[in-house]
């Protein structure tokens, strides 16, 4: 037996949420660029290539003789997991929701030479390069600006549960350092789920007089008998 | 003749055999700019690697074998090439041409060698020159 009367044509709030992540971060990124160019510093280092949900295989980093080779870290922002707490919600219309957000981070690195001497090893350079952009991915998301996630009214929080960085494991002696870091960001805020169509019954007109003395009084018309 | 020795000059057939054999031109240049022009196995594979976060990153896997007794005739005195982790020294360097004729350059990440046959495989990771 079906009960809903309407399509459920829309983007749950956790799938929005995760969509306004991607989007401040983009927005911002390119906004660090900008100013890093106005403070007469290099840009590049502020630049962060912003995804969601991917799970192919990453393929950006396996030449760095190709042309257009980028190599920027990579942020892959995806849904872990969701949470709802009966207590602050009604059992009707809406679930105060907890969700963890694994933003995951890979910096790549690779071991160059210095004219004046020495090298840079591939492997600090990629722990840099993550960190950097976890660093900024952090710094972003727990903005002052970004408290609610600029969707206040919805977002209850906003945390940073834990950072975890990876080591590159023992055997995994590639030509091209990677290394890994997640940002697990936890985000409280209302999912809704849909209502009842309320039915007409009758429509009332109410005039609302409030008398000399402040009582408050209420008169309507109806017309009887009531029509069908 | 012992059949250890005997092995290793197979090992010389086998590795350094660039006409009938799989051996591959490979150059070594030891950190203070001393080249040497070798003949070895050299390899450039595909390989995935999962940085823990449980995303699969296409990678490469590149490494060379070369024999101990070539290394020290043609580089004297500079010891068997090993990964320099010191940052302030030049690292030892590889560099061989793919099948296609494309070159890279790599550096020495980590050296396995076997004193037992007189073989070192050098594990690599890419190098800006």
């Amino acid at each position: 037996m079906t009960v809903l009367a309407t399509l459920i044509d829309k983007q749950d709030n956790v799938e929005i949420l995760r969509d306004q992540i991607a989007a401040i971060l983009v927005a911002e990124v390119a906004n660090q660029m900008a100013l890093a160019t106005g403070a007469a510093k290099d840009p590049a280092d502020w630049k962060l290539r912003i995804f969601t949900e991917r799970s192919n295989p990453w393929e950006q980093f396996i030449d760095p003789n190709e042309v257009g080779f980028d190599p920027s870290p990579l942020v892959n922002i995806w849904v872990d997991n969701m949470n709802y707490d009966p207590k602050a919600s009604n059992v009707m219309e809406r679930q105060k929701t907890e969700a963890v957000y694994n933003i995951d981070c890979y910096g790549f690195g690779r071991s160059a030479n210095v004219l004046a001497g020495g090298h840079t090893p591939g492997d600090q350079e990629a722990s840099f390069e993550v960190q950097r952009a976890v660093r900024l991915v952090r710094n972003i998301l727990m903005a002052a600006e970004n408290t609610y996630l600029q969707l206040r009214g919805l977002v209850w929080s906003r945390w940073p549960q834990s950072i975890n960085i990876f080591q590159p494991q023992l055997g995994e002696n590639t030509a091209q350092q990677i290394v890994g870091a997640r940002l697990a960001f936890r985000v409280v805020f209302n999912e809704f789920s849909p209502q009842v169509v309320p039915e007409t019954l009758e429509l009332v007109a109410v005039d609302v007089i409030r008398t000399e003395d402040g009582e408050i009084v209420l008169e309507a018309d109806y017309s009887y008998p009531l029509t069908p | 003749m012992s059949l250890r020795t005997i092995a290793e000059q197979d090992l010389a057939t086998i590795l350094e055999d660039g006409v009938t054999g799989f051996g591959w031109p490979i150059t070594l240049t030891a950190p203070d700019g001393t080249v040497g022009a070798l003949t070895g196995f050299s390899d450039d594979i595909a390989q995935v690697i999962d940085p823990d976060t449980g995303q699969a990153v296409s990678g490469r896997l590149a490494s060379a074998a070369l024999r101990t007794a070539a290394i020290t005739a043609a580089l004297p005195g500079k010891g068997l090439p090993v990964g320099i982790a010191d940052a302030a020294s030049k690292p030892w360097l590889v560099a061989f041409d793919d099948i296609n004729g494309n070159a890279y350059t790599f550096k020495v990440a980590q050296s396995n060698p076997d004193r037992a046959l007189g073989l070192v495989t050098l594990l690599l990771e890419l190098y800006t020159v």
